[in-house]
């Protein structure tokens, strides 16, 4: 167990610096979703760091909010806008308390984009993708959605299968809305709790994956969710015979440090933070404690 | 690596010159029973016959259990600067074991992403290793760690007649030189030294059959009634992690000064056997009983880094079979899922 830690950055010759050290950034709207979910429009103040800011559908960054706290959030805007980006933050913790109370103009710190794994937008390229999301699982999916919208013909049938508890939940209404009109998408929705007006499918979002037509040689699965919906849809997708190479999942887990070292987001051998957040299933398949 | 011998009378010296030009952290006796690292005035204040510290001497010093990472002052601007230490250290006196932990450390705060505010400290410390005496519930030699191959300056056996020396880097091959005034070792001090390990390993009473362990994991990870009899009096009380010097796992956290004008991002311990270390908000819990948080420590140690680092986690130092109150001993489980998997 030899490790040269001192050649190895000494050679490199890397000034060293903390990897906690977050960008100071300003909150420019804020937007309520839905009773518990707010939308926020964030741009980091440096001009230079926000242009070297690039991130991948599916990617994270760690979010400070001074004096409080630092949690992970998924980007869920699109990765071809550089001026700012978004978040979708359910009011739940210690963080999310504190940024639903904050107002526009409001300071932050963030550190990332962070995470290895990605949903591979560009090995996607050809085939037909479904994508399948419950309730806060929409946020990450939705950065690869706009993405492959706004790339839309390197793709075949696209399709959005969403899953909420009742329609109050539904994140990004208007836009969802906007998606049906149009003729390259194919939105499913369906919710548990249905309210008089619901004309949509009753029930869990894996009720509707039986329905899904798409051969699995050339079809992509994308699922984000909460953590007791993926044995489900993953149970569906098998009986479909969807290949666990093409079945990309999105892991939450506990993280406190984004960067691989606090441990906390280990899922066997693998960390959340740095290996993914975004698993092909394959990758996964013998980590027990994954799904 | 150099190899180098020095009189018996040549320790005090060196440790006489590295007191009056370093800052230095030694084992001395604190009470009746107990020894620790603390900082060293006077070279008589070191005692070397230590069989074991509660704290692991590295960690103490590289990664302690509270430690600011950045600094924040909120003034028309926001100022950040990043906590770098920049003070020189020796450390003297680590064991072969805990020398290794120490490497492990290394190793995960260098991989990816490079922890300055860690990796800041380690450049500064310059470490004297020395082989002591292993405590009745240390098992190192199973683990492979009653040797170290690396991470040190010096490394000191005592030979009896005079002390053998591996030197490593050119700071170690300074303060050699200029404190206790070493010469080549001779092929006759190679033969003493070879004894020395021979009888040096016949010390550690306690062994344990790891062959084919990292396997055989993989073949109990479900056996939901063995992690349950093993996790049973488990407390979760987290001694194990505290006391365990390859232990990592930390909580960032944001702290506002009183006067509200400055803040800190800072990291603490955290444990991964007490129920709230797979908490996520919204109340999941990714680890919500003993069983499973204890699997997970075993993980870890013994299987994670083998396929990951291709080394075990643990060093085998027993500082957890000693802190644990309920007493849970890792050698003994070991035996007891081996024994699972081959009846």
């Amino acid at each position: 167990m030899v490790i040269e830690i001192k050649d190895k950055i000494a050679e490199n010759s890397i000034e060293l610096n903390s990897i906690y050290v977050p960008q100071v950034a300003t909150i420019t709207k804020i937007k309520d979703l839905t009773p518990t979910e707010k939308q926020f429009f964030i741009k980091i103040d440096n001009p230079h760091l926000r242009q070297a800011f690039n991130f991948l559908p599916g990617q994270f960054v760690e979010l400070t909010v001074f004096g409080v706290g630092e949690a992970p959030f998924s980007i869920p805007s699109s990765p071809n806008n550089k001026e700012y980006f978004e978040l979708c933050v359910r009011n739940i913790g210690s963080v999310s308390g504190a940024l639903h109370r904050m107002e526009a103009g409001s300071k932050v710190g963030i550190r990332g984009p962070f995470g290895k794994g990605y949903f591979p937008y560009d090995k996607m390229k050809g085939s037909n993708v479904v994508i399948v999301a419950g309730g806060l699982g929409m946020a990450p999916v939705r950065s690869l959605l706009l993405q492959m919208l706004e790339d839309r013909q390197s793709y075949k049938d696209l399709t959005l299968i969403y899953g909420c508890i009742d329609p109050g939940n539904i994140l990004y209404k208007d836009e969802i809305e906007d998606l049906r009109k149009r003729n390259d998408i194919d939105v499913k929705l369906t919710v548990d709790k249905p309210d008089d007006s619901w004309k949509d499918a009753v029930g869990v979002c894996t009720n509707l994956i039986p329905q899904l037509k798409y051969s699995p040689e050339d079809t992509f699965i994308v699922v984000c969710g909460p953590p007791v919906m993926y044995k489900f849809v993953i149970i569906e997708l098998n009986e479909k015979k969807y290949l666990p190479e093409k079945i990309f999942l999105s892991l939450e887990r506990r993280m406190e440090c984004g960067v691989g070292k606090c441990n906390h987001c280990h899922i066997g051998d693998k960390l959340s933070c740095i290996d993914g957040p975004v698993f092909s299933l394959w990758e996964i398949k013998n980590l027990k404690e994954a799904i | 690596m150099l190899y180098k011998v020095f009189e018996k009378e040549g320790l005090k010296n060196l440790l006489a010159g590295i007191i009056s030009n370093y800052e230095m952290f030694g084992p001395r006796k604190v009470d009746k029973v107990a020894y620790d690292f603390v900082a060293i005035n006077e070279p008589e204040q070191i005692d070397l016959n230590y069989k074991k510290t509660t704290l692991p001497p590295a960690k103490k010093l590289l990664f302690p259990s509270y430690e600011s990472l950045v600094n924040f002052n909120f003034g028309e601007k926001i100022e950040i600067a990043p906590v770098i230490e920049s003070r020189q250290r020796v450390l003297f006196g680590i064991s072969p074991w805990d020398l290794n932990g120490m490497n492990f450390l290394d190793r995960i705060f260098s991989t990816d992403f490079i922890d300055g505010n860690y990796i800041a400290k380690r450049k500064k410390l310059i470490v004297i290793g020395y082989d002591t005496e292993p405590s009745d519930s240390n098992f190192a030699l199973s683990m492979g760690a009653e040797y170290a191959t690396g991470g040190y300056d010096l490394f000191i056996s005592d030979l009896g007649k005079k002390y053998f020396v591996r030197v490593a880097t050119p700071a170690g091959n300074s303060i050699l030189e200029s404190f206790a005034g070493a010469v080549d070792a001779g092929t006759e001090d190679f033969a003493s030294y070879n004894k020395f390990m021979e009888n040096y390993r016949k010390k550690f009473k306690v062994k344990v059959d790891l062959n084919q362990f990292h396997d055989n994991f993989e073949a109990v990870y479900s056996d939901n009634e063995l992690w349950e009899k093993l996790s049973k009096s488990c407390f979760s009380c987290g001694s194990c992690n505290l006391v365990c010097p390859t232990c990592f796992c930390f909580n960032v956290r944001d702290d506002m000064l009183i006067n509200l004008k400055e803040g800190v991002k800072s990291r603490e311990w955290d444990s991964c056997m007490i129920p709230e270390y797979g908490l996520v908000a919204g109340g999941h819990n990714f680890r919500p009983v003993n069983s499973n948080r204890l699997k997970q420590r075993y993980r870890c140690k013994l299987k994670t880094f083998v396929d990951k680092f291709e080394t075990y986690s643990c060093v085998g130092c027993g500082r957890c079979v000693d802190a644990c109150l309920a007493k849970i001993n890792i050698y003994e489980d070991i035996n007891s899922i081996k024994k699972e998997v081959n009846v």
